[in-house]
């Protein structure tokens, strides 16, 4: 699983979670609060859902904002980061989540338009 | 055999208001209303008398109309009032009537039944002036009774049993008509208007208009003058009151939106007394119509309806025919219809009104126009609610929540200003072949999101002449002068201007338009003068110019049309505008477009 950032990663909010426990995605909400160890941090999505994510690393710079967040969903439903990037909001308009999130339904409700499933890979 | 309630018609005489009689409908006369609904009379048998003085309702007219009241049916009186008209004479209104027996089922006529005579009555109606009559029945047994004694007594309008703990039985205010004086209704005032003056040769005066609402009804009631003085204070929009002995008069739909054939006026006599049990009194009623359907109304229809405001505009002021100042503001509604619609908000209402958070708004009475396409305009008659506490306002604020906001929605209402416009003709460059746009007695108009992929640098630019407002290419004299036909003029210098052939595409397919000065200056990201001084002066930066506007992604607004040169015909496509894309709109119109194919 060495490759995480080179397989195909279905974008998901929190309640499409469930459905991809131990598999990777591409999670985008925005930042919370974050765990004064910096290991931890948690993101709302589209929905005002919040989301849990962990780091390997304590984070090194402060976290604000919209991010995407690339990982692997873990049994206990929070995300394992590999890697992540802000939006800068200071780079073109401010992110709309909500929109995002209707977008990522739109990919929900019509796989067979959408085929970013993950091949099968050796 | 059907025993009919012999007695009753004596009863029923004599002021009885108790109900349940069987009886029998011996005879039935249509009266023509001078400008209302027509009212039928008719008569009723108990077997042993017969009684004419029998109207029934207006809302009830359809059973005669459907024929289920026809002659000599049976039928149980349900619910009736009786009114004592101003010569003295008894009139049973009837308010609920159920038929046990069609007519087909009757033999006839039940039993030899003879007219029944108010004899006790009957004397003094003749003698008797409209004022100074005394108490007219020598039986004072029920409380229609003593509320009429009282009446002509001239205790005066406190004195009357139109209060909560008084006599007269609280109705309906969809049993409200002309025939029928005595009632009491317990009504919630939905809207209230300020105190409006008016003057003309017939002299001056003032007045004020109410529209109450109960669970059967609404009705719109109005004071002038003396009552003005003394209602105006205290009524207050959103409380429930008892109201009483007010005039009742066929409703002039011009002027109100209410749904009633009567209104009423507030007179002399009139009482109002507030209720404080009132939680039971709905609110307001409304006959909301989807926005998507006000395309079918008449222009000039007032109409209710409900929608999330999705954008206001600012409050602007301006000054009237009549030199007055006003203000106004026009909001944008959209419903499940997926329509959007303008609403012009004027004066206080337009001042004060807060559009953030996108709330719910409903108007009742609103008043469609033509302006614009369609649009509404809430005048005074109108009653604004934001955020409502009604089951349409929910259900329309889970919509919007869940997919509406994410609708661009087709505005019924052109806007003049840019911005797109509301009603931009989306196009895919495939559409634009397949529905041959251009191809008609007009040029076509469209708008597309397309991708620069190939921009013709050879001949863009034209040495044009000079004076403002004279674009046309001049011919270099080879001497230093330049030459305007058009002016018939010659310049030293001239003006470098854009003419650029483009190639854009998009998913589908692509197709070759021209760019004039500001569309091709948007387009390359430089002005014509500067490029024109590139051009001459450094080649290579020249054709940067070029390479860094390709593959950029642009809103064309385009016009089509058929052009014959030389026998050969050719669709010409120029662009008429370039905007860079919105992604939100762009993405917020293609999931609307997504859903909407669901759907189909």
């Amino acid at each position: 699983m060495a490759g995480i950032l080179d397989v195909p990663k279905p974008r998901i909010n929190c309640s499409m979670m469930s459905q991809h426990i131990n598999k990777p995605v591409c999670f985008v909400g925005r930042v919370d609060k974050v765990h004064p160890t910096g290991k931890t941090f948690s993101v709302i999505d589209g929905e005002g859902k919040t989301a849990t994510v962990d780091l390997n690393e304590p984070l090194a710079e402060e976290l604000s904002g919209v991010v995407e967040i690339i990982g692997m969903v873990s049994n206990k439903g929070t995300i394992m980061a590999s890697n992540y990037s802000i939006l800068r909001e200071d780079r073109g308009p401010s992110f709309d989540l909500e929109l995002y999130n209707e977008a990522l339904k739109v990919i929900q409700d019509f796989p067979q338009f959408y085929p970013f499933k993950v091949t099968a890979s050796g | 055999m059907t025993m009919l309630s012999e007695g009753a018609i004596e009863a029923l005489s004599n002021g009885s208001d108790a109900n349940d009689f069987v009886l029998q409908l011996t005879n039935i006369r249509k009266i023509e209303g001078g400008n209302g609904l027509p009212r039928f009379r008719v008569m009723m048998s108990d077997g042993r008398h017969t009684l004419s003085s029998f109207m029934l309702s207006t809302q009830l007219n359809y059973l005669i109309e459907e024929n289920t009241l026809s002659l000599y049916c049976i039928c149980v009186l349900k619910r009736h009032v009786t009114n004592i008209l101003k010569d003295g004479r008894r009139v049973v209104i009837i308010l609920e009537i159920d038929v046990i027996k069609r007519a087909e089922e009757v033999a006839g006529r039940i039993g030899d039944p003879t007219p029944y005579t108010e004899s006790q009555t009957k004397p003094q109606q003749t003698t008797s002036n409209h004022d100074s009559r005394p108490p007219l029945q020598p039986q004072n047994r029920n409380e229609m009774n003593r509320g009429f004694s009282k009446d002509f007594g001239k205790k005066g309008p406190a004195a009357m049993p139109s209060t909560p703990g008084g006599g007269s039985k609280v109705v309906p205010i969809a049993s409200l008509n002309p025939y029928q004086s005595k009632w009491t209704i317990r009504a919630r005032v939905t809207n209230k208007s300020s105190i409006r003056t008016w003057s003309n040769s017939r002299g001056d005066g003032k007045l004020f208009t109410v529209e109450l609402v109960d669970e059967s009804g609404e009705i719109r009631m109005t004071a002038f003058n003396q009552e003005v003085d003394k209602f105006f204070g205290l009524i207050e929009a959103g409380k429930v009151y008892y109201i009483s002995k007010c005039s009742l008069k066929i409703a002039n739909k011009q002027y109100t939106s209410v749904k009633n054939d009567y209104e009423m006026t507030l007179n002399g006599e009139s009482s109002i007394v507030p209720c404080e049990d009132s939680c039971d009194v709905p609110m307001v009623q409304c006959d909301f119509v989807s926005i998507g359907d006000l395309e079918n109304k008449e222009k000039d229809s007032i109409v209710d309806v409900i929608g999330v405001c999705k954008k206001t505009d600012e409050a602007t002021h301006f000054t009237s025919k009549s030199n007055r100042e006003m203000s106004k503001r026009t909001l944008h509604l959209i419903d499940i219809s997926g329509k959007l619609v303008t609403v012009t908000l004027w004066g206080e209402e337009a001042e004060k009104f807060d559009g953030s958070g996108e709330p719910i708004i409903a108007i009742k009475g609103a008043k469609l126009s033509d302006f614009g396409g369609c649009s509404l305009s809430a005048s005074f008659s109108s009653t604004l609610m934001v955020n409502p506490d009604i089951p349409e306002a929910h259900k329309l604020r889970g919509w919007y929540d869940k997919e509406g906001h994410s609708m661009e929605g087709q505005s019924l209402t052109e806007m003049r200003s840019g911005g797109g416009g509301g009603n931009t003709n989306w196009k895919t460059l495939t559409d634009v072949k397949t529905e041959h746009l251009g191809h008609g007695e007009k040029a076509d108009y469209y708008t597309c999101i397309a991708t620069i992929v190939y921009l013709r640098k050879e001949n863009c630019l034209y040495q044009a002449c000079p004076s403002q407002d004279c674009n046309k290419k001049v011919v270099d004299q080879q001497n230093g002068m330049f030459r305007c036909e058009k002016c018939d003029k010659e310049f030293p210098n001239f003006k470098y201007r854009l003419i650029l052939s483009a190639n854009i595409a998009d998913y589908g397919d692509n197709q070759w338009v021209t760019c004039f000065q500001e569309s091709a200056e948007a387009i390359l990201g430089q002005n014509a003068a500067y490029l024109g001084q590139l051009k001459e002066s450094n080649e290579a930066a020249f054709d940067e110019v070029f390479q860094q506007a390709n593959f950029n992604s642009f809103i064309f607004r385009s016009r089509v049309k058929l052009e014959t040169y030389n026998d050969e015909s050719r669709i010409k496509a120029t662009v008429m505008e370039v905007k860079p894309v919105d992604h939100k709109d762009y993405s917020k119109r293609l999931i609307m477009n997504i859903r909407k194919l669901v759907v189909q």
